[in-house]
């Protein structure tokens, strides 16, 4: 008599891999006997079953208690208990991915021979069952026919029986090939008697109490589930650090003042942000994959130009900070320090705060209101301001010796140019930069009515000076890019407004020459294709020999790009995002933003001026104020989220200035959202709302609300895993028990 | 001998389905079923099964399957059914109608524990409640027996001298849900075996009558009476009809109680189901250590073999019961009729034992300490659980 018993979970086939090899003893004339021991049915709960073949008519009943062999379907049931009562000697059949050689060594199967097969990979390869529930039996019964020196005519024969064709029989071979034996098994000698053990009842009906007795359901549980709150992919993504979900939580309660709080806990610029930022929350935003992103940016804005919050500074600190430069970082920088107690002084070469907020972005993108409401935020808090200081490197070491901290927050004040065969500037004023073209612009420094104008570049100040001539009267305005629409850095909500507004982009297109033709000018631009990838990773615009062509035109405005202009900092000095400039100086120097950082939005600089706020903070305190990035592991992704619980529901869109008002004006294109009704499409993912769907779910009640927690009751849960099925955003998970 | 794999299950829908066909020439067939574990096999393989005349009725309950089974036995129609545990419960008051009508249906009962608390494991404490039913009861202990005594269920239901209903019982999972090699009929026996299914008071439009009407005492008493006799025909018709099984089938299925080592035994066990097939090991066992015990199974509980059990008994001191089942206040119910079929009859130790309620494993060493704790006693006590940490 041979008696195998087999470990496995529900949905495996455990039990059928029993009736299959018994059919296939059958079919080599020996009796059998085949069955399983069942359970609450539920896929994953532990699952045995038993096997016997004897030349000899079968008649016991029991299950089996010291088997020959154990075929161990799940390599995580490995266990004391499966190893109960196995006869020393006899093979452990696993299904895993690693070598016997690998459990080998461990005492407690010392006395057994170990054989393995990764009938999983097997199964998937056929398709047999699901892919989270690969149905594993057709190749473990290749592989225990095998070891127990059965016929593979036999079994596969046997799977007719069953209906079991193609991949299963494929699966069987392939196991019966692949089934790894232990090299060097235990000898006979070295055997250990192992222990047997019977369920037995407890003795637990201690009185008469009336009630049934408690049956403690959680011992049957080999999974529980647990709560924890996960990372929003929003919040993961800001670069400013915003708590994204946080504030649309807030704002779903009608609370647009908690918002604005929750907000300016980590950037002081919410109506800017609102406005400008290219909105990453909201292309990671999983509600992509059911209508469309929740429109995070409009709720920021609504949020920042109605919210009322008093921010205040924490109690003074002794030192004190000079800032250089008065754009998102510095600003940034200032509020975070500001608010921490410190005194802090900003140096601005202009005459007003704000940067290339104020001077380079368009008013009919930010408002100057809008502007001047989040900067008055920050004055408020008691922030000097020195006007009309450029500092350079000698002014820089001048500030070392006053201030116990300096921060470098410059910007990108080179700006990139192409030789077009005519000095910038020389010309008339007819070829020059776009940041100075933006200057100008809202100085009304400049007139451009009737010209034909070819901005280049792909950028936001590209599309911002096109847009801006437009307004200003402009005959025709052009864009020649030297990539495609995919690669362009600029907003692509912009880019669609340009468009919109009748400014026509050449793509694939790069300027070569100018050329003065009486009034006019010829701009030669050579045609491109796209070739390998570059550093940055987008493909590389490479020239397609003999495609030239010319664009007459009155004015050119090159947009391509800005660098940091490091001569101010010490000489030798390097900025790092870890540390401040020590050496040849009297107090460390932090860089932050664009000039650390060169990473172009005003979100990145926000976020960048606090990270290098609390990292002077923590210097000077000794007080770690931010968190660790969390692991982008725990951020929660599309697939995650179960679509299934909720209703499709359009997004929200901000009104916009129609066309004809746009001509000649600098009004703001985008009027604002009317209400908060949008934050209502925040999925929340991964961070629980109470929005109690477990808890009215749960089959047994194990599951309560403790104020913002949710409270398991394990002696009761037998680990279904309901809760996490109707958990639509993945903070609910099994663990195991 | 052609040997198949086949479960408990498979083997009593297999014969119900064969049965049913072999009434093709006649009234045909008719099954109202509903599912439940682990009976639910059966109702996969009747419903798949090709019935040239006959039907399988897809119901909402097990009460309207027993009253489509009701139904089509007053028409003259072959019915069986299947059920377990709770769902035999909520069929009961059908159950009882079949019999007083003294229809001839054959119903699988797959003994399952009743709930709560819910449990799927075997049990005959489901089909036992019914124990006062009327009904025949056949208590089979392996696939082959169910396979057979199916078969044997139909002949003795339709017999004229009987026309009673038949529960053919098996122990949920260890005999419903294991594979093991069994000689299944076929149809061509199936057709040998049973006669065409006479039920000499079918309905018949061209006399029209009312059954189940209101009866005042005197002829309710009569009714009863009736019953009574008919029940009573049981162990001999049953005789008689496996005798003529060995003919057709070739080989013997097993009667109203099996004895073993009962002969010159001073001690004998009692146990019904696939416990006796563990007792039966014990028995040889400790035979062989020159302990001379025996044992008997019990096969079929109504109408209880007490004449037999009286015979059998008659030369033992102590009488131990195994039973899978209890009631409340008492204690194992085969114990009780055992109790009441000695009774005055010589004063012996009959003491119960209660294993596997619930549905436990009971395994050799369970049995070994039944066997050791009727060996030392002077006196029967009450019932003594087994499988519990006490």
């Amino acid at each position: 008599m041979i008696e195998i018993r087999i470990h496995g979970r529900g949905g495996q086939g455990g039990v059928t891999l029993a009736k299959l090899i018994a059919a296939a003893e059958h079919r080599e004339g020996r009796s059998v006997q085949a069955f399983g021991i069942y359970a609450a049915e539920r896929s994953g709960a532990p699952v045995q079953a038993f096997l016997r073949a004897d030349e000899e008519p079968i008649h016991n009943p029991n299950q089996i208690y010291e088997p020959d062999h154990l075929i161990v379907l799940d390599p995580t049931l490995i266990s004391p208990v499966i190893l109960s009562g196995l006869k020393p000697g006899g093979w452990i059949l696993l299904n895993c991915e690693t070598t016997p050689e690998h459990y080998a060594g461990q005492e407690r199967v010392n006395s057994f021979r170990i054989a393995t097969i990764d009938a999983t990979s097997i199964a998937v390869k056929h398709g047999l069952g699901s892919r989270t529930v690969p149905i594993v039996n057709t190749a473990l019964a290749g592989a225990a026919a095998r070891l127990l020196g059965m016929n593979l005519e036999s079994v596969v024969a046997a799977f007719e029986d069953f209906g079991f064709h193609g991949g299963n029989q494929l699966a069987a071979r392939e196991a019966w090939d692949e089934v790894r034996v232990q090299k060097d098994p235990p000898k006979p000698g070295e055997f250990k008697k192992q222990e047997i053990s019977h369920a037995r009842g407890h003795a637990f009906i201690g009185g008469n109490e009336g009630a049934p007795p408690a049956i403690h359901t959680g011992q049957w549980a080999n999974q529980q589930p647990a709560w924890e709150n996960a990372t929003p992919p929003c919040n993961f993504i800001c670069p400013a650090g915003n708590d994204v979900q946080g504030f649309l939580a807030a704002l779903t309660e009608e609370d647009v003042d908690g918002a604005l709080e929750i907000l300016l806990q980590t950037s002081p610029l919410p109506s800017v942000c609102g406005r400008v930022c290219p909105g990453f929350c909201m292309m990671q935003c999983n509600r992509s994959e059911l209508e469309g992103p929740v429109n995070v940016r409009g709720l920021e804005r609504y949020a920042g130009d109605h919210g009322e919050v008093q921010v205040t500074a924490a109690a003074g600190r002794p030192e004190q900070v000079a800032v250089i430069g008065a754009g998102p970082a510095g600003l940034s920088g200032a509020y975070h320090l500001a608010r921490l107690g410190y005194g802090v002084t900003i140096y601005e070469a202009g005459s007003e705060l704000g940067g290339l907020m104020r001077t380079g972005i368009p008013e009919y993108r930010l408002p100057r209101a809008a502007l001047d409401r989040d900067i008055e935020r920050i004055t408020r808090l008691g922030v000097k301001t020195v006007f009309n200081r450029r500092i350079d490197h000698r002014a820089l070491e001048e500030l070392t010796h006053e201030y116990d901290a300096v921060m470098a927050a410059t910007g990108l004040q080179r700006l990139t140019s192409i030789d077009l065969g005519l000095d910038l500037g020389t010309d008339q004023g007819r070829v020059l930069q776009g940041i100075e073209f933006l200057d100008k612009a809202r100085c009304s420094a400049v007139e451009v009515t009737g010209e034909d104008v070819v901005v280049v570049g792909g950028g936001n100040t590209a599309i911002d000076a096109a847009r801006s001539a437009l307004r200003l009267g402009a005959n025709e305005v052009r864009i020649i890019y030297r990539r495609t629409r995919d690669e362009m850095p600029a907003i692509p909500e912009e880019v669609d407004d340009a468009i919109d507004e009748g400014i026509q982009i050449d793509f694939l297109c790069s300027p070569v020459r100018i050329t003065r033709e009486g009034e006019k000018r010829q701009l030669s631009c050579q045609r491109m294709e796209l070739g390998e990838p570059d550093e940055s990773g987008r493909r590389r615009p490479v020239v397609i020999p003999g495609a030239e062509f010319e664009i007459p035109c009155d004015r050119v405005i090159l947009a391509v790009g800005q660098a940091a202009d490091l001569s101010l900092l010490p000489e030798g000095a390097e900025l790092s995002e870890d540390h401040p400039v020590e050496e040849t100086v009297d107090a460390p120097v932090y860089g932050a933003g664009d000039l650390l950082t060169n990473e172009g939005t005003v979100t990145a600089a926000i976020g960048c001026g606090r990270d290098m706020a609390l990292m002077l903070h923590e210097r000077f305190s000794g007080e770690k104020r931010y968190a660790d990035p969390p692991d982008e592991a725990t951020v929660v992704r599309a697939d995650q989220v179960r679509f299934q619980h909720f209703e499709m529901q359009h997004r929200h869109d901000e009104k916009v200035l129609p066309f004809e008002r746009r001509s000649g004006s600098f009004d703001e294109v985008r009027q604002g959202l009317e209400g908060v009704d949008e934050a209502r499409r925040c999925l929340s993912c991964g961070v629980c709302n109470s929005c109690d769907r477990c808890v009215t779910y749960c089959p047994d009640g194990v599951l309560k609300r403790v104020g913002k927690e949710i409270v398991f009751d394990y002696d009761y849960c037998k680990g279904c895993g309901v809760c996490v099925s109707e958990c639509s955003r993945a903070v609910i998970y099994m663990k195991t028990a | 001998m052609n040997m198949q794999l086949a479960t408990g299950n498979q083997a009593a829908g297999h014969s119900m389905s064969i049965a049913g066909e072999a009434n093709r020439h006649a009234r045909g067939s008719i099954s109202g079923i509903y599912p439940i574990t682990p009976q639910t096999e059966i109702v996969e393989y009747v419903a798949k099964f090709p019935f040239s005349k006959g039907r399988v009725i897809p119901v909402e309950s097990e009460h309207s399957a027993m009253g489509v089974c009701i139904g089509a036995s007053l028409n003259g129609a072959r019915a069986f059914t299947a059920s377990s545990s709770n769902g035999l419960a909520y069929m009961a008051e059908n159950v009882m109608v079949a019999a007083f009508y003294r229809l001839p249906i054959v119903m699988a009962a797959v003994n399952r524990t009743l709930g709560p608390p819910w449990n799927i494991w075997a049990d005959q404490g489901d089909s036992l409640m019914f124990r006062d039913f009327a009904w025949v009861q056949l208590y089979c202990d392996s696939n082959q027996d169910v396979a057979d005594t199916t078969l044997l269920a139909f002949r003795l239901a339709e017999d004229p001298r009987v026309l009673l209903p038949v529960m053919v019982c098996m122990d949920a999972f260890i005999v419903s849900h294991t594979s093991m090699e069994i000689e299944l009929a076929s149809q061509e026996q199936a057709d040998r075996y049973l006669p065409p299914c006479e039920i000499p008071h079918h309905l018949d439009p061209a006399h029209p009558v009312t059954v189940g009407g209101m009866a005042f005492p005197q002829e309710t008493l009569t009714h009863r009476m009736d019953l009574d006799q008919a029940i009573r025909q049981v162990p001999a018709v049953l005789e008689e009809h496996r005798a003529h099984f060995n003919e057709v089938f070739g080989r013997e299925v097993s009667g109203a109680v099996s004895a073993y080592r009962t002969e010159d035994a001073d001690q004998i066990f009692i146990a019904s189901g696939t416990i006796s097939l563990t007792l039966k090991d014990v028995v040889d066992e400790r035979r062989q250590k020159g302990e001379k015990i025996g044992m008997i199974r019990i096969k079929m509980f109504r109408p209880f073999p007490t004449a037999e059990i009286a015979r059998l008994c008659r030369n033992v001191e102590k009488i131990g019961v195994l039973d899978r089942n209890y009631s409340a206040g008492t204690g194992g119910i085969f114990w009780q009729e055992i109790r009441a079929a000695l009774q005055g009859r010589g004063g012996h130790l009959v003491q119960g034992y209660l294993t596997g309620v619930g549905g436990g494993d009971v395994v050799p060493d369970a049995v070994r300490e039944v066997v050791a704790d009727l060996k030392q006693r002077t006196e029967a006590g009450d019932p003594v659980w087994k499988g519990i940490d006490q």
